[in-house]
């Protein structure tokens, strides 16, 4: 896989180019229930399956591994539904360097099929090492 | 805060259950597999060597699923429809952490013109605090 480099990382970029689409499938929900101990089943998906939708998304940035998570805010604007499609699309709105570890910021946003948002939130993240 | 300042709006509890996890590394493997994660600082015992903490450790967006599961224990699974948090991770939870999560409320905010509930989030394993952040729920939701 080709990893961008820190510096080719640009504010306003938006990432992926077209909305990645997420179907909230049954065994994507059961595999994430399962992983994190939770015994809830019902015909809504759990909000946090957000942490995996978050995860194809920030792969559409193509950073190098090795990355950490710094700061997460997300809010729910609806339940998710088991069967349904999103589009998640996200934005770079700032990049700083702190205590010699470069940071990248980005928005994003996930809408249902209807365009109803179901989340929005900002990520932080570490960058990892460039390759 | 007293009790009835949750209780008198809405159906709210002035006091937020504790859900315990134990982490160790077949639960960061399964959730790699379930997050499509597989980050090496997460499940590379090798590669975490290189890393800042020396080997591997749990996902945050696993802590924060913890930490969903008890707001929705305590909102009766309101926290999925209209629930919000802002944290930061400021430390990592390492294979054998037992992570435990819990809250308490900070008082009544107001967003978006509905009246809600701003609780400080308690997350620690192994004595350390693992992030610092707050759950935003709306009162009677």
């Amino acid at each position: 896989m080709n990893y961008r480099r820190y510096d080719e990382v640009v504010v306003g970029d938006v990432f992926p180019a077209d909305p990645l689409r997420f179907e909230v499938t049954q065994a994507v929900v059961d595999s994430f229930l399962e992983a994190t101990g939770n015994e809830r089943r019902g015909k809504d998906a759990p909000s946090m399956l957000a942490s995996v939708y978050l995860v194809d998304l920030l792969s559409a940035r193509q950073s190098p591994p090795g990355g950490i998570h710094a700061k997460q805010s997300i809010r729910f604007f609806r339940s998710l539904k088991v069967g349904e499609t999103i589009s998640i699309q996200a934005r770079v709105v700032e990049k700083y360097i702190r205590k010699e570890r470069p940071y990248v910021v980005s928005d994003f946003e996930a809408k249902g099929e209807d365009g109803t948002s179901v989340s929005s939130g900002r990520i932080t993240s570490i960058w990892g090492k460039d390759q | 805060m007293s009790a009835d300042i949750s209780k008198g709006a809405g159906q709210l509890s002035a006091k937020l259950p504790v859900i315990v996890r134990p982490v160790d590394q077949a639960r960061i493997d399964r959730y790699a597999a379930a997050s499509h994660d597989f980050n090496p600082i997460h499940v590379d015992p090798e590669f975490s060597k290189t890393g800042p903490f020396g080997r591997p450790i749990g996902h945050g967006l696993m802590t924060l699923a913890f930490v969903s599961q008890m707001l929705n224990e305590w909102s009766d699974g309101a926290f999925d429809a209209c629930g919000e948090i802002d944290i930061t991770f400021i430390a990592p939870v390492f294979a054998g952490d037992v992570v435990e999560v819990t809250g308490e409320i900070e008082g009544k905010v107001e967003r978006d013109g509905e009246d809600c509930l701003r609780v400080k989030l308690l997350v620690s394993a192994g004595g350390r605090q693992i992030l610092a952040g707050y759950a935003i729920q709306p009162v009677g939701a």
